[in-house]
């Protein structure tokens, strides 16, 4: 027998916490940005993403990737924590005994809300070791001029470590489509490092998305 | 805030709004009466219709699993309390930008269409019992179109 009564916790069934329109508040006069729980949210202009990326290009050159990727490591760990914190107050369930699905859901939402693209997860290579992550719009990547090679070493370096925190295991993340080349959408592969070394070999050689995946997973 | 209505008011920026705004504004006005009581009578009865949706879809799908049963009526109580607010405001964009797109993909990561395709023809039936025709009337287009976007949605 199903209670419905029962399904309800505390008369409260949750929905969206992270639907844009409660999620993000603002005081103009305070000149303010917040989300729902009144945590303060930084809005970037244009301009700044391309400086910085112009700034480290020039002062670091190659290293640009690496300083980047480190950034989005950083980044990731932090935005890990805050995330769990987040959802498992308002689903009022630790992030341990969260279901997947809903867990990325979640993230899904929480990408767009914060402005950062839409984000999607293809688990079917999953059992091969490796999780493909796609996210389109980046803002990031479209300040990128003239670039060679993928470029959203930020969102790579953010991937690897909030991944690496949720499965408890040391992944790394490597981009093989990038908007800033003319491709739809941005891909990114997640794995253990040793496992993802031969992608750098494949993208210097050229190969696209799909080949470089039918290489890892024949 | 209901778009159609934040339209009238950014439009009547510096003037007064004309006799065609005014009615839409009054139409929406006396309605709320009505939105109110329907509002009033889901919150009072929502156990109670959702309990005998519950009981039949056991007896109509006796081979869905019960975890993906209380999972899709979960999913119904949270979507029929957007339906009562969103029907109170007068807003379907309330209920489909901050419920249903979410939802969706709940859906379909859990398979959930062939039991709500059953779920949401059950629903309709007690909200019928349940409210006047009047009150139906109003809350009706919100069901609609959260069974179109998740039972509709493959």
């Amino acid at each position: 027998m199903i209670s419905v009564a029962d399904l309800l916790k505390n008369d409260r069934v949750p929905g969206n916490y992270f639907a844009p329109a409660t999620y993000v508040r603002g005081d103009l006069e305070l000149g303010i940005l917040e989300n729902r729980r009144g945590d303060r949210l930084l809005a970037l202009p244009e301009t700044l993403i391309r400086s910085i990326y112009t700034g480290l290009e020039k002062e670091t050159g190659q290293a640009t990737r690496l300083v980047l990727f480190n950034c989005g490591r950083w980044w990731g760990k932090n935005f890990y924590s805050r995330f769990c914190e987040e959802v498992s107050e308002y689903y009022d369930t630790p992030v341990s005994e969260m279901e997947m699905v809903l867990f990325l859901q979640c993230l899904r939402e929480c990408w767009v809300a914060h402005g950062l693209g839409k984000l999607d997860l293809d688990q079917s290579f999953q059992h091969r070791g490796f999780l493909v992550v796609t996210i389109s719009h980046s803002p990031f990547v479209a300040q990128v001029k003239d670039s060679q090679r993928p470029a959203c070493f930020l969102e790579a370096g953010v991937l690897s470590s909030f991944f690496t925190q949720l499965s408890g295991r040391e992944l790394h993340c490597v981009q093989t489509s990038c908007e800033s080349l003319g491709a739809s959408t941005n891909h990114f592969i997640l794995g253990l490092e040793t496992r993802l070394a031969a992608v750098e070999e494949l993208l210097e050689e050229g190969l696209d998305h799909d080949s470089i995946l039918a290489r890892l997973c024949p | 805030m209901n778009l159609e209505f934040e339209s009238i008011f950014d439009r009547a920026e510096g003037r007064y709004l004309k006799a065609e705004e005014l009615n839409t504004l009054t139409l929406y006005v006396e309605s709320l009466p009505e939105r109110l009581d329907a509002y009033k009578r889901l919150r009072d009865h929502e156990i109670e219709v959702l309990q005998s949706v519950a009981d039949q879809i056991q007896v109509d799908l006796p081979n869905a699993s019960i975890e993906d049963l209380e999972r899709a009526i979960k999913n119904l109580l949270v979507v029929l309390r957007y339906c009562a607010m969103a029907m109170l405001l007068n807003d379907e964009v309330f209920l489909r930008e901050r419920l249903l797109g979410w939802l969706e993909e709940v859906n379909r990561a859990f398979n959930l269409r062939p039991i709500n395709e059953a779920l949401y023809g059950l629903l309709s039936q007690g909200l019928k019992q349940e409210l006047s025709p009047p009150q139906f009337a109003l809350l009706c287009p919100y069901v609609t179109l959260a069974q179109a976007s998740l039972v509709g949605s493959a």
